[in-house]
């Protein structure tokens, strides 16, 4: 068949070599874009269903936390670290349901730069959780190798101080999946860093959708106290 | 339970079509030294990372190409400073952001060609060169890694573009986006640079071809930023800028 379509070539001289090769490039382009989108939704599917059980039992100790005033921290590095920052918007700025503090710690360009510059890059997240940090809080790091020194080095200061320590892997889980530091570890199964930070996405709404069921939850029982023993709730 | 189920079709026909046009587009004008501006005054975080996938490629080995967010409270006259003709202007933000729709409205006067990526109600039919868009009314999406999906695709597909260097020459009448206008009927969309001294009629403006002085006697009392549509060297009328603000 394509040797026909080629010797057919002659008959048309007025169809353009590069714009035929546009439509079937733009052809391709489409067919690549579906494709990918297909494999980074099974990707997802899949895990949310490998960590339903941990992603609840960490939601639950999230949402205990918060209950206790905890705040939470996010960091990544390059495209972890802007993804880090939407979860942390997504916790503290909610479209829905309950806002809790939290922020992202590479969002401040002065405190990275001090700290980058003055004690060395790898301890960029770990010094503020240092600054920051109370027991009661939650460290979530994202990285798509799982072995990024200056997030590692973040959660064990974090796991040190008490706080809970959640870590988004990728590939083989690095050294995050392994580290005794991190209380909760979801490995995306995958060597493309653009499908694991999709899964990663998905997989940080699912943990704050089990924190707000949670914190709904949480409010709801206490309200029922509150009503059933005029006079308050303590 | 609904919330852990992720839609089995993230990319659709349509969509897959509209990503793959926006990805020649946009790789067609880095070939040619583009640019590329990223806002969303919403969601900051996501012109972060796309500026990031470009400038700082997760494969070795792909070239790194020139992309900056704009994240400043003021958008509009951010990107105006920044833009060049040729470059490209991309928007990760719903249909009804009043700085963005403006940002949009001005892009032909700055010679920027646009790429706009949201969800829920589309922007109005030619409000962008590119429209990227999730079909889904659910306010959580920005959340969810689709507007992620989709920035990664657009840059896996713009590299894809890059390895057949035939398809990026343009030859002029085959480009629908840089048509001479020099001798027809339309007008041009021009942004007023500076306004006319009090004993002139004459103001200087900007269009996608560098600036020119314009005749503004039919408009009159004209300011800084103000949009007018120019023909054969004056202004035949001024362009509301207020559209689509609530």
């Amino acid at each position: 068949m394509s040797e026909l379509n080629q010797n057919t070539d002659f008959l048309y001289p007025f169809i353009e070599g590069t714009e035929t090769d546009v439509d079937a490039l733009l052809t391709d382009l489409a067919a690549s874009a579906r494709g990918k989108a297909e494999v980074s939704a099974r990707l997802q599917q899949a895990s949310l269903e490998e960590y339903e059980e941990d992603l609840r039992a960490a939601g639950i100790a999230m949402s205990d936390r918060f209950a206790r005033g905890g705040r939470l921290y996010t960091f990544g590095n390059g495209g972890s670290s802007t993804d880090a920052a939407t979860l942390a918007s997504l916790f503290c700025r909610p479209v829905r349901g309950r806002a809790v503090p939290a922020w992202s710690l590479a969002a401040d360009q002065a405190v990275v730069t001090a700290l980058g510059n003055d004690v060395g890059f790898e301890l960029i997240f770990s010094r503020q959780v240092i600054a920051h940090s109370r027991p009661v809080d939650v460290a979530i790091a994202l990285s798509t190798s799982g072995n990024s020194d200056d997030l590692i080095r973040a959660l064990s200061e974090a796991k040190h101080r008490g706080l809970l320590t959640i870590g988004f892997a990728g590939h083989e889980g690095g050294s995050m999946s392994t580290s005794e530091d991190v209380d909760h570890c979801f490995t995306v199964h995958s060597q493309s860093i653009h499908r694991i930070q999709e899964s990663h996405a998905r997989i940080g709404f699912r943990l704050w959708s089990i924190v707000q069921e949670e914190t709904e939850r949480r409010v709801a029982d206490l309200m029922a106290a509150g009503s059933r023993a005029p006079g308050g709730i303590r | 339970m609904t919330t852990t189920e992720v839609p089995t079709t993230l990319i659709g026909t349509d969509l897959s079509d509209d990503l793959a046009s926006a990805s020649l587009a946009l790789a067609r004008r880095f070939h040619t030294g583009a640019t590329l501006w990223v806002i969303s005054p919403q969601w900051e975080p996501h012109a972060h990372h796309v500026a990031v996938e470009f400038v700082h490629p997760v494969l070795m080995g792909k070239r790194a190409l020139p992309s900056v967010a704009l994240v400043e409270p003021d958008p509009v006259s951010q990107a105006r400073v920044a833009t060049r003709p040729g470059d490209v202007i991309l928007a990760v933000a719903s249909a009804d952001d009043v700085q963005v729709l403006d940002t949009m409205r001005r892009t032909p006067a700055w010679g920027a060609q646009t790429i706009w990526i949201g969800f829920g109600a589309r922007p109005p039919a030619g409000s962008a060169d590119h429209v990227l868009w999730v079909e889904s009314d659910d306010p959580m999406v920005p959340a969810t890694g689709r507007f992620v999906l989709m920035y990664h695709l657009l840059w896996e597909l713009t590299h894809v573009c890059f390895e057949q260097p035939g398809v990026l020459e343009v030859k002029t009448e085959d480009s629908t986006d840089e048509v001479c206008v020099t001798c027809s009927d339309e007008g041009r969309l021009a942004e007023v640079v500076e306004p006319p001294t009090p004993d002139s009629t004459t103001a200087l403006v900007r269009t996608g071809e560098g600036e020119e002085p314009v005749d503004v006697s039919l408009v009159g009392g004209v300011r800084p930023n103000d949009l007018l549509l120019i023909h054969a060297g004056a202004a035949i009328t001024r362009i509301d800028t207020t559209e689509g603000l609530a």
